[in-house]
């Protein structure tokens, strides 16, 4: 594996009965990249990233990560290598406010022990209170600051979506795996998570998003994967995406002359 | 509902069944309330181990009195004892405190048993691996007679116990003409639920409890930021269930002896109206909710005999029941998180 390539997959399958949800022979995802995955409904593009980040398990194939083979890990082990993933549909921690969702996520494993927490000695209230300015910021970044003692439930949606993306950023992700990030945002709220979302990858932070906002997709991505039928059926720049024949043939149906 | 709202419900409700109590007794009302605050502690006890589950981690335990009675026959076997129908006399054991430091780690081993394979999966398979375990548990109990005594159980072992009862405590008991050891078991469950309650409200506002929390809430979100979910529902099950064992070697001091008949199923639902009177989630709201239990158990048959006049005993206790169903009917629409549980956190999802 050459270290540019972040993560790869190799004849990774994936089938529900009868249906091949997921048939894709080999994908590479480089550094430095905002890779969007885009796809009519049912194409397999959510059941792709569950494989990926092992909500699900595949039926056969491999997942490098980082050049380790990391097909046999759960979910938390991928996480902690520096994969972290949001959901089509938000899953904030309703019942708990939206510092306590921040502080949670960005809590170090260690810090979670019951006998750390038990003794609650000076390194972990440390921890906790530089934790807090961390959140301050990002809560800062994403406009929600004002909620910060609120309970996640009392979030909009596009705010919960906001959570999330803050939930994850707090636990400095290498891989960032985005599944529908502006599904339910107001326009002006989209604009808003786009730009977040490219200066994160300037900042350095590799992202994989799912997106049925074409126009979206087309303005910040760097590369375009299209699935359908659980296959690869075109990759490459946003241009040669949109000219593409197999794409618009997915999307819209075989013209016939 | 504000929190002092609560409080003050709280205290009438209290206040009101202690005065009923005082009212409806003629005699022996020291007696009565020995009694009722000391079963009332132990149970509340428990309760606070089904909330360890329920309340703080979503877990649905519906076989505590397995681990109430794992942690009983372990620590009272541990002991010296005189044990089934011969009555055979073990007068060698442990010292007690750690007999009942290993009774507690033995139903936190139950519990680790019962959850590895379970807790993996969604949280009804819990519950119905829990209810037939504690069935399971009980049937071996009965069955194992030269171990655990059978059908005939285990007697003699109070004296672990009471020979550590001060001076000050008889002479109390006498003058208020209760039983002595009933007495000092009831102070000993009430210090307990103080320390109980003052650690696990350490641990409540810790990483710890947070990550409990939001294990309550969604297990994928908490397993996609890296936490291992499954971990973190184990060691809150075996915390629960240590408490559960302590609870259970408290309730066989106070009967005197060990009864394979205590720990049957319905032992845990009368927890679980306990927890779901007093406030599912919240810290004190277990032991209140087994008091006011205990008040209905205890001081209704009186009130029974207004509305049915020609019936016995039996039937009288039965009533009770009654009573307490309505009292959770009532908690359920007026205040749905119980008397003291936060409407923030009401809990009626399973995971």
């Amino acid at each position: 594996m050459t270290s540019n390539k972040l993560l790869s997959v190799s004849s990774l399958k994936k089938s529900f009965g009868g249906l091949q949800a997921v048939n894709v022979d080999s994908l590479e995802f480089s550094e430095n990249e905002i890779t969007s995955l885009i796809g009519p409904n049912g194409a397999g593009k959510t059941t792709f990233f569950d494989l990926l980040t092992k909500f699900q398990n595949p039926d056969q194939g491999n997942i490098f990560f980082e050049g380790e083979n990391v097909t046999s890990f759960q979910s938390y082990k991928l996480a902690r290598l520096g994969m972290t993933r949001t959901f089509q549909l938000t899953r904030v921690f309703e019942k708990m406010s939206v510092l306590e969702n921040m502080q949670f996520s960005g809590s170090s494993v260690k810090n979670e022990s019951i006998s750390r927490s038990l003794i609650k000695g000076k390194s972990l209230n440390n921890f906790e209170k530089e934790l807090e300015i961390e959140v301050d910021k990002i809560l800062e970044l994403l406009n929600l600051s004002h909620m910060k003692y609120s309970y996640a439930r009392e979030l909009s949606g596009g705010q919960k979506k906001l959570l999330e993306l803050g939930r994850a950023l707090i636990r400095k992700p290498k891989l960032l795996l985005l599944d529908e990030p502006l599904a339910g945002v107001n326009p002006k709220l989209a604009e808003e998570i786009l730009d977040i979302i490219k200066n994160l990858s300037i900042e350095g932070i590799n992202i994989i998003m799912v997106e049925h906002n074409i126009n979206a997709v087309m303005k910040i991505s760097e590369r375009v994967v299209v699935m359908a039928e659980g296959k690869i059926i075109a990759d490459g720049e946003p241009e040669a995406i949109r000219n593409n024949e197999n794409v618009i043939e997915a999307y819209l149906g075989k013209v016939n002359e | 509902m504000k929190d002092y709202k609560r409080y003050i419900i709280a205290v009438s409700l209290l206040t009101v069944s202690f005065l009923y109590i005082f009212t409806s007794n003629e005699t022996g009302v020291a007696r009565i309330f020995v009694n009722l605050l000391t079963f009332a502690g132990i149970y509340g006890l428990a309760a606070i181990g089904i909330n360890v589950h329920f309340g703080w981690t979503g877990l649905l335990n519906f076989g505590h009195a397995a681990f109430m009675g794992i942690g009983a026959y372990t620590t009272i076997l541990l002991i010296p004892h005189a044990l089934g129908r011969e009555g055979v006399v073990i007068e060698t054991g442990l010292p007690l405190p750690l007999a009942v430091i290993i009774g507690m780690l033995a139903a936190a081993l139950l519990g680790l048993i019962l959850g590895l394979p379970t807790l993996r999966l969604r949280g009804d398979y819990l519950a119905i691996v829990t209810i037939a375990a504690a069935e399971i548990f009980r049937l071996l109990i009965r069955d194992f007679e030269d171990i655990t005594g059978g059908v005939y159980g285990v007697i003699q072992f109070s004296e672990a116990l009471q020979s550590l009862r001060p001076n000050f405590i008889t002479n109390l008991a006498t003058s208020i003409e209760v039983s002595s050891s009933q007495l000092w078991v009831g102070v000993i469950t009430w210090i307990l639920i103080i320390f109980t309650l003052l650690f696990l409200n350490r641990l409540q506002k810790s990483p710890w409890g947070r990550a409990l929390r939001a294990v309550r809430e969604d297990e994928d979100a908490v397993r996609a930021l890296g936490k291992n979910a499954v971990w973190l529902k184990l060691q809150s099950f075996m915390l629960g269930a240590s408490i559960g064992g302590l609870s259970g070697i408290l309730l066989a001091f106070n009967y005197g002896t060990l009864q394979v008949s205590t720990f049957v199923p319905v032992l845990t639902f009368y927890l679980w109206a306990a927890l779901i009177l007093g406030g599912v989630g919240s810290l004190a709201g277990p032991a209140l909710g087994a008091v006011i239990f205990w008040v209905i158990i205890s001081g209704t048959d009186s009130l029974a005999e207004i509305f049915f006049e020609n019936a016995n005993g039996q039937q009288l206790a039965g009533v009770r029941f009654v009573f307490v169903g309505l009292l959770i009917m009532f908690t359920m629409i007026f205040t749905p998180s119980g008397i003291l549980g936060k409407k923030e956190e009401l809990l009626l999802d399973i995971k």
